[in-house]
């Protein structure tokens, strides 16, 4: 029984990490924006494919090399090449719109329109068959106790534990996270301090999507099959996520993936696993009732 | 002269708000814009601060020329960086989930890597405002009026400008801080700070600052040293209860 528990915490942890990176690029862009970026579970999707195309290229070419750097190799591309799609995306759709002046909901509706064109891009270019991530790092298992766990699930939790500090350290002691946290309180204000407003926005998507890159090269290597459509759930999920632990603050969509990792294993324990996401969503739902603004959330007061 | 606003119409959308302004300032001045609610007080700094629409109206005729350069065509953060001119925003606008430290380093985001300057500047704010060097680790949403205030004030000496625009500073003061404000910022004056203070409240303005611009609907009805504008007949009827 402790064995089965202790097994399922440590699933609870690997899917809650990834939740938890993904909510994270939710949060950062929401904080700054006041815009849910609904194409970041595509941008999740376009890492793990960036990844496939960067590992597979790299092992194919360099035969010698140990996988261990070839992993290292392609995570730094692949933060690299993501980050440069998600400051891509922000120039082409989203500050035309911004310099315009368009409402709110037109930004929400291009963010959507983005999600299905990343998704259909894809679906034209490579096809509708699904691809097999390659293998760079041999699978270990550390078994203790009677619980197994795999060298790539220890990593991945460690991972988005070191993606959370590097995060909090980038967001509270640097100047440009300082300008971050201060746009989301009054963006008005944000010029008059000599600071560039564009350039804050750039590097939140910058930084947004390379936290989705890391969760998306971990997944790959977790779940090696790709297709065109995994960006669509995981980020939905992860959405709510960020906003059931409160979305205008880092550590409560970090905690909220957590949170929706074990409320999906726990239902999966004890119910049959086809109810999985009906049972945690209607318990999100409650979440929600009880507390809107999430766990971590507060209603900002307005002061004149 | 430093600043030459030269004949500056502008509108919010298809409503015009400054009918062709002219005016102009020279550096270690204090001068003050007069004039009732709506008359295009805050149009005006806000034109001149170059912040996009739809903060701040768009100028669709005439200039604005700092230092003999039309700054028209410069984004709002460049006058910041090169140091030109600094705005205190009606309402404050200070970071409110920003610690007092964090929203004066903030300021200092364009200041290049100069340590004893901004050394010298948080220790001249904290000096002027030594409420401020109280709460330094405090949200400074917490703070009251009046200290928001000084944070606006302090911040924007932070930026390193040398040209400061204050909306309504006395807004929402209590009247010995409204006096402590004025105090600080005749000190600030003293240390070579050119000063264009926005006012309702058009007897402060005038006892605070040395002349004056008045303004009625979007258009400058007088000007002069505050002494001419005091003793001006239509003025003291409009603005100084007669």
């Amino acid at each position: 029984m402790f064995t089965t528990v202790l097994q399922n915490l440590f699933n609870a942890l690997q899917w809650g990490s990834f939740y938890s990176m993904i909510a994270l690029g939710y949060c950062l862009v929401y904080g700054v924006l006041r815009l849910i970026n609904f194409a970041h579970g595509d941008i999740f999707m376009m890492a793990c494919y960036f990844a496939f195309f960067i590992a597979t290229f790299f092992l194919s070419i360099f035969l010698g090399l140990p996988g261990p750097v070839i992993f290292v190799i392609t995570l730094f591309l692949t933060i690299m090449v993501t980050a440069g799609l998600g400051v891509f995306i922000e120039r082409v759709a989203y500050r035309p719109l911004r310099k315009k002046g368009a409402h709110r909901l037109y930004v929400v509706i291009t963010a959507l329109m983005l999600g299905f064109i990343l998704e259909n891009g894809n679906l034209a270019v490579l096809g509708a068959s699904s691809r097999r991530f390659p293998d760079m790092i041999d699978k270990v298992i550390i078994s203790f106790g009677g619980v197994n766990l795999t060298n790539l699930k220890i990593i991945v939790i460690l991972s988005s534990i070191v993606v959370f500090f590097i995060l909090n350290l980038i967001v509270n002691k640097t100047k440009i996270g300082m300008a971050m946290r201060a746009i989301s309180y009054d963006k008005f204000a944000i010029p008059l301090m000599g600071i560039p407003v564009n350039k804050v926005i750039t590097f939140t998507f910058a930084l947004g999507s390379g936290l989705a890159a890391v969760a998306g090269i971990l997944f790959g290597m977790s779940y090696p099959v790709l297709d065109p459509y995994m960006g669509m759930i995981i980020g939905w999920k992860a959405f709510i996520a960020a906003v059931v632990g409160g979305i205008g603050d880092i550590k409560g969509a970090f905690l909220g993936g957590f949170i929706l990792g074990f409320i999906e294993i726990i239902v999966v324990a004890f119910f049959p696993s086809s109810y999985k996401d009906l049972i945690a969503f209607v318990i999100l739902l409650l979440i929600l009732t009880i507390k809107p603004t999430g766990f971590f959330g507060v209603a900002k007061s307005t002061k004149i | 002269m430093m600043l030459q606003i030269k004949d500056l119409k502008v509108r919010y959308g298809n409503i015009e708000a400054l009918h062709g302004l002219n005016f102009e300032i020279d550096r270690g001045e204090i001068v003050t814009l007069i004039g009732a609610n709506g008359a295009g007080k805050t149009s005006t700094l806000l034109s001149l601060s170059r912040l996009a629409p739809p903060d701040a109206p768009t100028v669709f005729e005439g200039d604005i020329l700092f230092d003999g350069e039309s700054i028209l065509k410069t984004e709002p953060h460049k006058l910041v960086e090169q140091k030109m001119m600094a705005l205190v925003p009606e309402g404050r606008h200070i970071f409110g989930n920003l610690s007092v430290q964090e929203n004066l380093d903030l300021a200092t985001y364009a200041v290049k890597e100069d340590h004893q300057f901004v050394q010298e500047t948080e220790d001249l704010v904290y000096n002027l405002f030594p409420r401020l060097k109280e709460r330094q680790k405090q949200r400074s949403e917490s703070l009251s009026g009046g200290e928001q205030q000084m944070l606006a004030v302090g911040r924007a000496l932070m930026t390193g400008c040398k040209f400061i625009m204050l909306d309504e500073p006395s807004m929402g003061l209590a009247p010995v801080l409204m006096y402590e404000m004025f105090r600080a910022l005749r000190e600030l004056n003293k240390n070579g700070i050119t000063i264009l203070v926005v006012e309702q409240n058009a007897k402060v303005a005038l006892d605070f600052a040395t002349r004056g611009y008045v303004l009625d609907t979007g258009e400058i009805i007088a000007s002069g040293s505050s002494d001419e504008l005091r003793n001006n007949k239509d003025v003291q009827k409009a603005y100084l209860g007669g």
